[in-house]
């Protein structure tokens, strides 16, 4: 929103030596941020008054013109393409470097042929209407040479606010609202507004009245007030109601139109004009379902039951607080209007504005929760300024009041003592009663520790209704800054340790430091595309229903596809690297938290996963192994012994072949696995890639039942090693032959995997494992020939369930 | 035999002193201390002597052989510790390369935050990143025709409740964990909560619709706006320094009242105006205020007997501070040779 700092002085006198900048620097402290200050004079720079002096035909095209154009300091050759230039005429030259108003840049250019150093303007190219018939004609008083700003006494200083951070204060929205606030900040007199209006005119009694007005749906539009206006000249609006609306960044239109933009810039109820011509009464009703209007834009918009409509009785005339309809508009040719100044609900109109994607001026203050009174101060104000400018206006109706108000006057105690405490610093009473009344409070009991406070109408809509609201106005008016700060006092106390948080730290330290793998941050929605290379199923995913277009609208249940995307993006970066990635993934399946605090529904099911990923050329499985390995070791105890496990139902992104599951004190945790072929030809990965997926909530889950860990001491007694090569079929598991070895004697108390091996000192489809065997006693020093026996009955065993052969080496 | 012993001695002593080889060194050890050397042999012939004389030399013959043996030794590393500098050592070569991978930058801000607060006492909270409308909003005090529900704003989840409404969402923003943290916990109550967030926006180098934020609430008795105050400029003496100055603006968050804005004296120009702070020598870093009473009632919590303060920043744009990252995007892009640098 833009505020012009001479609209402002209309309502609050501000001294000279207030300057625009404190005004922007003080709003910013007390009330809403201003982002920047415009000075209007700079929207001309290298604008200049000019005076034709040559008018020439152009050689090569017949609507072009050659003009010799005097700006004091030298003469410029323009060409001119306007019908209206003549000789002698005082002109706006934007000179070469001018950006103007339109955005147009002025460079110097050949045109057909012709050199051309600047341009004469159009109204519409100085943004100051929108007349392009011709240049535009500047009066005899213009000076040659001298700015054309200045010609146009433009000295005006421009405010930009952002409409965003006013969200909770729809009074603002207008140069009254802002005037008050600078009264208030600057402790200066804010002129009322009742001296800006005439409340006095010939309406028609009820009986002579024919205008005829009815609400069908009261809830939606708490007051609708009207008057028809006869003798009414539409035509351009005079230069101070363009100057206006120029500094507030609108374009005139006509003085109809104008005027009711202005009254909305000026106090901040949005209001139309209907030409009565074309619209004999008005029905305020909800739309029917699939009923279309024609907008002002020329739009056809299709509306459902829940859009409130105005209508001639029949059809749609304009969309209520959103925009007027095209076939009851304003034209050259009306002479008698029908005048709307009404309050709509904030949530309809909210609502239809964002599913037509139509946001207007109006839409933007009325979806805030307007001021239900403000209406007929506002209708005043319109019939006092047009009587300015048609004199000639005359009343036709009676003043037409439908009020369904719903807006509940409002007080609010409050405590002084409350009030210091809230803030904690003491503020003189008389700062706390001057900031409120300047910003038009009404107070009782001055006197007495709890004060009465009415509520001002502009501000009981939503924004004001606690004294927690009251707190904030006074201390914002006293200044955030002027508070000393002091540093609550607070019990100690031990806070509950986040243990998960801490297990995630640390699995992540592991993965960085001594795995080299690179923490990715990947989105947490996918797409189908993305899916599909991977043949994963996500009929049952869960979908975004408003996605960004052209970002994937799936939410994700795994990790492995945004790695494997990290993966493909960085291969021709690198050899062998890899990535992990601790994220949340989400399950089209009830979960445990809930909805709210009241119902009984659940939220989606949603877990941690952790994602590891690597890619390289060489003994990939074994060293993501050994990753997974490390981690569980480093977590859950140097004890542990992670086991891999074939799986039947494998990750269709997985190779049928190269997949296990991973287990850890007999829990399934997650799965491993080689990308599939399919799948690295759909992404065109150009090496192996291997990756795992751990359930991250179920690994905290086993770390946090460990019972605290305690020191073994080593046992009295030596152990005695074995080393046994076991040859087998290939199909034989090692996790099968282990389990047989370790269960076998309460006397082997580890075995350990040294070498495998596959190749041709063996048969074909032969394998070879060979173990560290470890027996040792609690007891005793065991004896060589204890631990013969049992190795001769452990061979014996093996060979029998698995067909094992010891291996000669 | 004694003289004999005497001259060996003598004669080794001669040529050890004379010794700078290590060939020569190694010729000297078997002429006098090898098992085939001359004192060895001169040993062995003791076995012919009468038993007196054989423990009379023999003892000497030992003492000698162990000051020979010394005297040797000695030599040897001397001679071994120069004859090592004639390689020569570039000390300046580097050592072995021990490959290690890399934190995303936002853990890396995410942890100093967390270390920070729990030093004060705060708790570290998690919430699930798939909401619920109420949570999200209602709880918060954003009603349901406040523009921050609006569908430009928030991702949801194409599921209807039983009213047909969607109420299923992507979290806007940290805050539904504040309701969460107090209906479970009550007060007093001391919470950092760092997490992912999403807004539905159009991504570009100063947007992105995931993003990460942090936020922390205390309730107690007695909060009051003075005490926000000194918070908000311990946190940011802190994170940015000694000296960083608070400035403070009113602004307006509906689970907030009063609400407000606070800026920091920029670390990179300490205030005098710089490239990352626009030349106005402060930067916008975190939003707070004191918790609205319907926020701490939806968390069961009386506001007639506690009140309390909250306030939080966005994690990637204080990590971009920190890092001078120009670009948000690469927080979530995996890209190795951004990764690398951290």
């Amino acid at each position: 929103m833009y505020i012009s700092l001479n609209w402002l002085k209309d309502y609050v006198k501000i001294p000279s030596k207030i300057k625009a900048e404190d005004i922007a620097e003080e709003l910013t402290k007390h009330t809403v941020e201003v982002e920047g200050l415009i000075n209007s004079a700079q929207a001309y720079e290298n604008v200049v008054v000019g005076r034709v002096l040559e008018v020439a035909k152009h050689p090569n095209a017949d609507r072009l013109r050659l003009t010799v154009v005097d700006i004091k300091k030298k003469k410029l050759n323009i060409v001119c393409g306007a019908p209206n230039v003549e000789v002698g005429q005082l002109v706006a030259v934007a000179t070469i470097g001018a950006i103007l108003p339109n955005g147009l840049e002025i460079k110097e250019s050949e045109i057909r042929g012709e050199k051309s150093e600047g341009m004469l303007c159009a109204e519409d190219e100085l943004g100051l209407g929108k007349n392009h018939d011709g240049i535009m004609v500047l009066s005899e008083n213009a000076k040659i040479g001298e700015a054309f700003a200045k010609y146009l006494k433009a000295d005006d200083i421009v405010l930009e606010i952002d409409n965003k951070s006013l969200s909770n204060r729809p009074d603002l929205l207008n140069h009254y609202g802002i005037a008050r606030e600078v009264s208030a900040i600057f402790d200066l007199a804010l002129r009322p507004y009742e001296k800006a209006i005439n409340r006095n005119w010939d309406f028609l009694s009820a009986k002579e009245n024919k205008l005829e007005v009815k609400v069908t749906a009261p809830d939606l539009c708490p007051r609708y007030m009207a008057v028809a206006l006869s003798n009414v000249e539409v035509k351009e609006s005079p230069a101070w109601l363009k100057e206006k609306l120029i500094a507030a960044n609108q374009r005139p239109i006509n003085n109809i139109v104008d005027l009711t933009n202005y009254v909305m810039f000026d106090c901040g109820q949005p209001m139309h004009a209907f030409d009565a011509a074309k619209i004999k009464k008005i029905v305020v009703r909800r739309a029917e379902k699939d009923e279309s209007i024609e907008t002002l834009d020329e739009k056809n918009r299709i509306l459902t039951n829940d859009d409130l409509v105005i209508t001639d009785g029949k059809s749609p005339v304009a969309l209520a607080g959103v925009m007027g309809g095209h076939n009851s508009e304003i034209t050259n040719d009306t002479t008698e209007l029908i005048l709307e100044s009404a309050n709509f609900n904030a949530a309809t109109v909210r609502k239809t504005s964002q599913k037509l994607g139509l946001r207007t001026e109006s839409s933007v203050r009325f979806e805030k929760a307007l001021d239900q009174f403000l209406p007929e101060v506002a209708l005043y104000r319109f019939l006092t300024l047009l009587k300015e400018i048609c004199p000639e206006m005359k009343v036709i109706s009676s003043l037409i009041d439908i009020n369904n108000i719903n807006q509940k006057e409002l007080t609010v105690d409050l405590s002084f003592k409350w009030l210091n405490n809230k803030i904690g610093q003491i503020i003189p009473r008389e700062a706390v009663i001057n900031s409120l009344e300047k910003l038009g409070f009404i107070l009782e009991n001055k006197k007495e520790e709890v004060l009465k406070v009415s509520i001002p109408t502009w501000r009981a809509t939503k924004d004001v209704s606690t004294k927690e609201d009251l707190a904030e106005e006074v201390l914002r008016l006293y200044g955030y800054n002027n508070i000393e700060s002091r540093m609550p006092v607070f019990p100690i106390d031990l806070p509950e340790p986040n243990e998960e948080r801490k297990i995630e730290r640390k699995i992540k330290n592991i993965l960085y430091l001594k795995n080299s793998l690179n923490e990715s941050y990947n989105y947490s929605f996918v797409g189908d595309e993305q899916l599909k290379k991977l043949n994963i199923d996500f009929s049952n995913y869960l979908k975004l229903a408003n996605p960004l277009s052209g970002i994937s609208n799936l939410l994700r249940q795994s990790l492995v596809p945004g790695l494997v995307s990290n993966i493909k993006s960085n291969q021709f970066k690198s050899d062998d690297f890899g990535f992990f990635e601790i994220g949340s993934v989400f399950f089209n399946a009830t979960g445990n938290l809930k909805k709210d605090n009241f119902g009984e529904e659940f939220l989606p099911y949603q877990e941690k996963h952790l994602g590891l990923i690597i890619s390289g050329s060489e003994n990939l499985f074994n060293r993501l192994k050994g990753i997974i390995d490390c981690l569980i070791k480093n977590t859950l105890g140097q004890e542990i012994e992670v086991e891999f496990r074939g799986l039947d139902d494998s990750p269709t992104w997985a190779d049928k072949e190269i997949v296990a599951k991973v287990f850890v004190l007999e829990q399934e945790i997650g799965v491993i696995a080689s990308l599939s072929k399919d799948a690295k030809e759909n992404i065109n990965l150009k090496k192996d890639v291997y990756a795992a997926e751990i359930n991250f909530n179920k690994l905290v889950e086993l770390v946090l039942s460990r019972d605290a860990f305690r020191f073994n001491e080593e046992s009295k007694y030596p152990p005695i090693i074995r080393d046994l090569a076991f040859v087998v079929n290939e199909k034989i598991l090692y996790n099968d032959l282990r389990s047989e070895i370790i269960k076998f004697n309460a006397l082997i108390k580890s075995v350990e995997l040294f070498d495998s091996y596959r190749g041709n000192k063996l048969e074909v489809n032969k394998k070879s494992l060979a173990f560290h065997i470890n027996y040792q006693s609690e007891e005793k020093t065991l004896k060589s020939v204890e631990v013969d026996y049992i190795q001769k009955e452990l061979v014996e065993y093996l060979a029998k369930k698995f067909e094992a052969k010891l291996r000669d080496f | 035999m004694k003289n004999k012993l005497q001259k060996i001695r003598e004669e080794f002593l001669k040529q050890l002193a004379e010794a700078k080889d290590p060939n020569f060194l190694h010729e000297i050890e078997l002429k006098y201390l090898s098992r085939k050397g001359e004192l060895s042999e001169m040993m062995h012939n003791l076995k012919d002597l009468s038993q007196d004389l054989k423990k009379e030399i023999g003892e000497m013959a030992n003492t000698v052989k162990l000051e020979m043996q010394t005297k040797f030794n000695e030599v040897s590393r001397t001679l071994e510790a120069y004859n090592s500098k004639s390689e020569f050592i570039d000390v300046t070569l580097p050592g072995e390369k021990i490959k290690n991978g890399h934190l995303n930058p936002i853990t890396l801000v995410q942890n100093e935050l967390e270390d920070i607060f729990s030093s004060l006492g705060f708790m570290i909270l998690d919430g699930p990143e798939l909401e619920s409308d109420y949570y999200n909003f209602s709880a918060l005090n954003i009603p349901e025709a406040h523009p921050a529900r609006d569908m430009q704003d928030t991702f949801y989840v194409d599921h209807k409740n039983k009213d047909g409404q969607y109420d299923l969402l992507m979290r806007t923003q940290t805050s539904p964990v504040q309701i969460r943290a107090m209906q479970k916990y009550g007060a007093p109550l001391k919470a950092l909560i760092p997490g992912r967030c999403f807004r539905n926006e159009a991504t570009d180098a100063r947007h992105e619709h995931t993003f990460y934020q942090v936020e922390g609430i205390l309730v107690g008795k007695d909060i009051n706006f003075a005490n926000l105050k000194s918070f908000l400029e311990l946190v940011g003496q802190r994170l940015f320094g000694a000296n960083t100055k608070l400035r403070m603006r009113p602004k307006f968050f509906p689970f907030v009242e009063p609400g407000n804005n606070g800026e920091y004296t920029c670390f990179l120009c300490g205030g005098k105006g710089c490239r990352v702070c626009k030349n106005t020598g402060w930067l916008e870093i975190v939003g707070a205020g004191l918790i609205h009473p319907d926020v701490l009632r939806a968390g069961g919590i009386d506001p007639e007997i506690y009140s309390g303060l909250a306030f939080g920043f966005g994690l990637h744009r204080l990590a971009m501070l920190k890092y001078n990252i120009n670009d948000v995007r690469l927080f979530n892009s995996g890209d190795l040779k951004f990764l690398e640098q951290f």
